[in-house]
């Protein structure tokens, strides 16, 4: 038997299957299709400070191996959030992370500060890496931004922290560095990277508002490279996955990689039942190549230049 | 969000039994699934991803709606149906696919269509949308039901496009059609039908549209003006079918009075047409 469990710092997790905001609705629409107590978290769509509309449609489309949205953060606001989704949220049987994104730093740390007073939320993810909204990206490819809003939010909630970084930077390590420095409990990589699809005979970009983030299988490569760049630099911080991660063998690749939990993210969209399945086909296919426990072989790749 | 009403939805890998054209760039796909079959409500839609025994390509499922459920000898449900039109890389895909493969699908999905009207019913159709209305015809015109006749009126671009209107015959449907370049039934759009109908002094009970935004916003526009009860089913672009994503919102006007962007796959995909705020 293997062992499932992982740590994030002071978080210990059932198992490393976590699925990521903004492709499992509020949890609830994915009942009928997973055993949500068998996850090892569910992480809910992104909550603003106000009600947010989102962007006009067309909101999605489909690339090579991969797909590109521009939501633009649609959701009802943080009370309705806690009134609404989150009552339901502590019933689920698995760890609640809250993912939150604030038009600027008050916000995140006012909104923080609320959920900290909740029972039953296991940890906060900070989304400084919307593509899809102006503020979001702006700070988070700031690294001493990053830093100030990480150290303010720990000041006013309780709960581990965990910063959810944007790809789209020329090096993501000093982001990361400035967020384990501030305190965060973790790092979550990747959030979508920036593009574009287009209508030539239109003259026009296919989505409504231009450019969106592209997710799916196409970016798994560009996240593992991170996960193992961040992983590298700074031992000591713990990583939470993302990318393209439709398989046990993609999340068990994260996790020789670095990262000590994973988040199933688009493919939920493809394959509805792929988080659940994945939680038993880890501990198999780890068991299979002589593994005891998946803590010991996170961060256990080698270079082949020796490094 | 609030007021969805789950019957399943189940994910399965469901094998082709056919798939045929039934029209220029037109096919019907059969695929064996007691479970959905036996669930699936008209109106209701599934998720199929194209490329077949597990490829990821095309990545993302195609919204479908069901076009008829298939029964074995006993009566019990076995098999259903969809039909589709080949208008890009996944429906293309999907044409390609051979009995005997297997697919992803995940349904039902969707509200589906209410219940059947107290009097006759009128369907308005146009291009692809006639699919939804071979299994809603064969729910209200049950005999002994409230519902007494149905007419289909079922408006394509040309008649080799024209898809499945000897089902609708044996359905007891009844069919009208037009064609924009006159190849086939009156020379125009489909709503002139209905306004022609209309004119005469015909009252329906109930109008039901599914089609191209403009062609229903134009059905909602007459209907409205007529004072009838209309439904229409929306066919908004979806990642997932299941009110994960947001991809496929519509903006619908709240009991309040203000419009408000709602998923079309839980909340819909059919809504009350004077619901809809059209652009």
């Amino acid at each position: 038997m293997v062992d499932p469990r992982v740590t994030l710092g002071r978080l210990t997790l059932p198992n490393p299957v976590l699925v990521a905001s903004g492709t499992f609705g509020y949890v609830r629409e994915m009942s009928t299709f997973v055993r949500l107590d068998r996850l090892g978290g569910v992480i809910p769509k992104t909550v603003t400070a106000r009600p947010r509309a989102g962007n006009p449609t067309p909101r999605t489309v489909e690339t090579a191996a991969g797909m590109l949205n521009a939501i633009g953060l649609d959701n009802d606001g943080i009370d309705h959030f806690v009134a609404h989704h989150l009552p339901y949220l502590r019933t689920v049987g698995a760890p609640v992370i809250a993912n939150i994104a604030g038009e600027d730093e008050d916000q995140f740390v006012a909104m923080a500060a609320q959920l900290g007073g909740e029972p039953g939320i296991a940890a906060i993810e900070l989304n400084i890496s919307c593509p899809n909204v102006s503020h979001g990206l702006d700070l988070g490819v700031d690294a001493e931004a990053v830093g100030r809003l990480v150290k303010r939010v720990r000041s006013e909630c309780p709960l581990p922290i965990i910063a959810k970084l944007t790809p789209n930077v020329t090096n993501v390590v000093p982001i990361a560095a400035a967020a384990a420095e501030a305190g965060a409990a973790a790092v979550s990589l990747i959030n979508t990277l920036r593009g574009m699809a287009v209508d030539w005979r239109r003259r026009r970009p296919i989505l409504a508002y231009d450019v969106g983030g592209l997710s799916g299988p196409a970016v798994k490569p560009i996240a593992l490279r991170m996960v193992w760049d961040v992983a590298r630099a700074l031992p000591e911080l713990p990583i939470i996955g993302i990318g393209g991660i439709a398989t046990a063998d993609d999340a068990l690749e994260f996790l020789v990689a670095g990262a000590s939990a994973v988040q199933v993210g688009t493919a939920t969209f493809y394959d509805p039942t792929a988080a659940d399945r994945m939680v038993d086909e880890i501990a198999s296919r780890a068991a299979e190549a002589g593994v005891r426990s998946l803590r010991e072989i996170v961060g256990t790749l080698r270079s082949n230049r020796g490094g | 969000m609030s007021g969805t009403d789950f019957q399943g939805p189940f994910h399965r890998c469901a094998t082709i039994v056919e798939n045929v054209p039934v029209a220029r760039e037109t096919y019907r796909i059969r695929l064996a699934d007691p479970a959905i079959a036996g669930s699936i409500r008209p109106g209701q839609f599934v998720m199929i991803r194209p490329g077949g025994d597990g490829s990821d390509d095309p990545l993302l499922g195609r919204p479908l709606a069901l076009y008829d459920v298939v029964r074995d000898a006993s009566g019990a449900p076995v098999a259903f149906d969809v039909v589709y039109l080949v208008i890009g890389r996944g429906t293309s895909a999907l044409s390609r696919r051979r009995a005997g493969e297997s697919l992803s699908i995940w349904g039902p999905l969707g509200n589906g269509f209410g219940r059947a009207p107290e009097g006759p019913a009128v369907f308005v159709a146009g291009g692809i949308g006639q699919t939804p209305f071979l299994a809603l015809g064969r729910d209200w015109l049950q005999p002994g039901g409230p519902c007494p006749s149905a007419t289909l009126l079922y408006g394509v671009r040309s008649a080799d496009l024209l898809a499945g209107v000897d089902d609708f015959h044996a359905a007891g449907v009844h069919v009208e059609i037009a064609t924009d370049d006159g190849s086939a039934g009156h020379h125009g759009f489909v709503t002139d039908l209905l306004a022609r109908r209309l004119d005469r002094g015909e009252r329906p009970a109930k109008v039901v549209g599914c089609g191209p935004p403009a062609m229903l916003a134009a059905l909602a526009r007459l209907t409205e003006r007529h004072g009838l009860d209309c439904d229409v089913s929306l066919e908004n672009h979806m990642a997932c079918g299941f009110g994960a994503c947001f991809s496929c919102v519509a903006p619908i006007r709240q009991p309040d009075g203000s419009a408000d962007l709602r998923r079309v796959c839980v909340e819909g995909p059919v809504f009350p047409a004077r619901g809809v705020v059209w652009s």
